[in-house]
């Protein structure tokens, strides 16, 4: 693949209930990530955003933010998946070597609607609507026993990843402040609020409000930019079948396949050695054992054996993963910039010693349903 | 890296400066007609009138489908033939829903559970029965669909599942 460096980013800190308008928030992103690369809203070419119709309460919402996106006279195109997808959208722009640099933005208010009532609307209508009440976290519920009885994982080790990314999370200034808990323990995240049994509150990653940007650039123009770009050395994409019944829930066949073309693009032979770091997108505690496990870090069903903490073998989530804070359409974009600020050894208290490969993912749907992972170079 | 965006210090937030408003509003589209094919479960509607269950099956890869399925997606072809599924099951996994009464408060324990009919390949979402004490579910759980007494065509006509005990088990352990 050709090299295509990220050569800016920006995120806006998560709050629960923001004091911002939608808008101002989407411009101090964009613009944060042009300051950051030292250019102009000229040299952008290409803008890509992501939003979600629902999340905005309006239709075809990316026409409200022409102007604070960075989309004035330049061409725009909105993917209403997650934020990580719509660097996928750049990242082919770029390639097609017709753009010389691409914005890409993400990002929705969560405290102006109910999110887990919105996502009732994703069953099927004709068929599973009707029938029960299954949201995202019913089908967390869902898989997180259907691993756990496959494996036989306890809650407590599942609880034990909550615990690692709240704590985490502590260190990350950027994270929701009400997911900084650097005091935890497993005992809290069990007894918290069952939310769908097995799935208690500390186990879900809380909807809240951010927009976060980044920039790509081809490789020439990426060097002229900055001295120190992250290069996307390989990505890789798939999804599993609609319908829950239809799918090993106990897994994640698309996360595996994902890493496995993403990690033939980088040529890496053995993932668990040759990478440095990990940010994966984890919409629930379960999720980062069963992601680390398709990766390829661990066995099936030994996830949790790996030592993920900030200066363990194989860090996952040091920013706190999006248990730290899930902002609809932004937490996979996060998971990428996390990623490059560690490679660029931006990352302050949660840096990784001597990062030079890393992982980031994102995912969308029930159930991770849609995943797409990305190798990270430091130059 | 210009200063133009920076704040003067996060206090700015802080402090009871408001700088939104909050405008209630509602946005739904107050009603939406979902079209869907029935031709590909037109038997399958039929025979749950009488109380029978069947599952199409593609004959590409032999999975079975139950609920009937349009288009097999590893295949991507029609499934084209029709078989008989066993109104007996079993828990697949299950999450339990706590959903509370908007106007008493009261919050009702509620096992929503993936089912694996006998003879299927897929599995379905559904509930149990309300006096099934939610402790006793597991994963593996015998159950038996439980009708409605007026069947009308739909997969609402199974009002629930039942408990049961699975001889077959007792046969396997005896073994």
């Amino acid at each position: 693949m050709q090299k295509v460096g990220i050569v800016g980013y920006y995120q806006v800190k998560l709050y629960s209930d923001a004091n911002y308008g939608r808008y101002e928030m989407i411009f101090e992103a964009s613009r944060g990530a042009l300051d950051k690369a030292g250019l102009k809203k000229k040299d952008i070419s290409t803008v890509i955003s992501c939003t979600n119709d629902y999340y905005d309460g309006r239709t075809i919402s990316n026409c409200f933010t022409v102007e604070v996106g960075g989309g004035y006279m330049a061409d725009e195109s909105k993917v209403e998946m997650d934020g990580a997808h719509a660097v996928l959208y750049g990242l082919m722009r770029v390639l097609s070597g017709n753009h010389n640099l691409a914005a890409i933005w993400g990002g929705s208010m969560a405290s102006c609607y109910p999110y887990h009532t919105v996502r009732l609307y994703e069953t099927d209508p004709t068929w599973e609507r009707s029938l029960a009440y299954v949201n995202d976290v019913t089908s967390a519920g869902f898989q997180m026993r259907a691993y756990m009885e496959k494996y036989g994982v306890t809650a407590e080790e599942i609880a034990k990843v909550a615990v690692k990314n709240k704590k985490n999370a502590a260190k990350n200034p950027l994270a929701l402040k009400e997911a900084q808990l650097p005091n935890i323990t497993v005992k809290d995240v069990l007894d918290s609020g069952i939310y769908a049994d097995p799935v208690t509150e500390l186990m879900v990653a809380p909807p809240c409000d951010c927009v976060a940007a980044l920039l790509l650039a081809p490789e020439k123009q990426a060097l002229k930019i900055t001295d120190k770009p992250v290069w996307i050395t390989g990505v890789g994409y798939n999804q599993d079948p609609y319908y829950l019944g239809d799918r090993d829930l106990s897994g994640c066949k698309s996360m595996n396949l994902a890493g496995k073309m993403a990690y033939n693009a980088a040529g890496i032979n053995d993932p668990s050695s040759e990478i440095d770091v990990a940010e994966l997108f984890e919409a629930n505690a379960h999720e980062e054992l069963i992601f680390a496990e398709e990766l390829g870090f661990a066995k099936k069903g030994k996830g949790i054996e790996i030592n993920s903490a900030i200066n363990g073998d194989l860090p996952i989530n040091p920013s706190g993963g999006a248990l730290g804070g899930n902002p609809p359409c932004a937490t996979g974009l996060i998971r990428i910039i996390e990623a490059v600020k560690q490679l660029t050894g931006e990352a302050g208290d949660y840096q990784v010693k001597g990062a030079k490969r890393a992982v980031a993912s994102g995912q969308v749907g029930m159930c991770a349903q849609n995943n797409i992972i990305y190798v990270l170079e430091a130059n | 890296m210009s200063k133009m965006t920076q704040r003067k210090s996060l206090d700015y937030i802080k402090k009871d400066y408001v700088r939104t408003r909050t405008l209630t509003g509602s946005w739904y589209l107050a009603s939406y007609k979902f079209k869907f094919n029935i031709t590909h479960m037109k038997p399958f509607l039929e025979k749950l009138k009488e109380k029978k269950l069947i599952g199409n099956q593609c004959s590409s890869c032999n999975r079975v489908f139950y609920p009937p399925r349009q288009v097999c997606g590893k295949c991507l072809v029609k499934p084209d033939k029709w078989v008989d599924i066993r109104n007996t099951a079993r828990v697949s996994t299950f999450a339990i829903s706590y959903l509370k009464d908007p106007e008493t408060g009261e919050v009702q324990e509620r096992p929503m559970v993936l089912v694996h009919h006998d003879g299927a390949d897929t599995t379905s979402i559904a509930e149990l029965n309300p006096e099934i004490d939610v402790k006793d579910v597991y994963v593996g759980m015998p159950i038996i669909a439980h009708w409605r007494d007026e069947t009308v065509g739909g997969l609402m006509d199974i009002e629930y599942y039942d408990k049961f005990i699975d001889d077959s088990d007792d046969i396997r352990y005896k073994k």
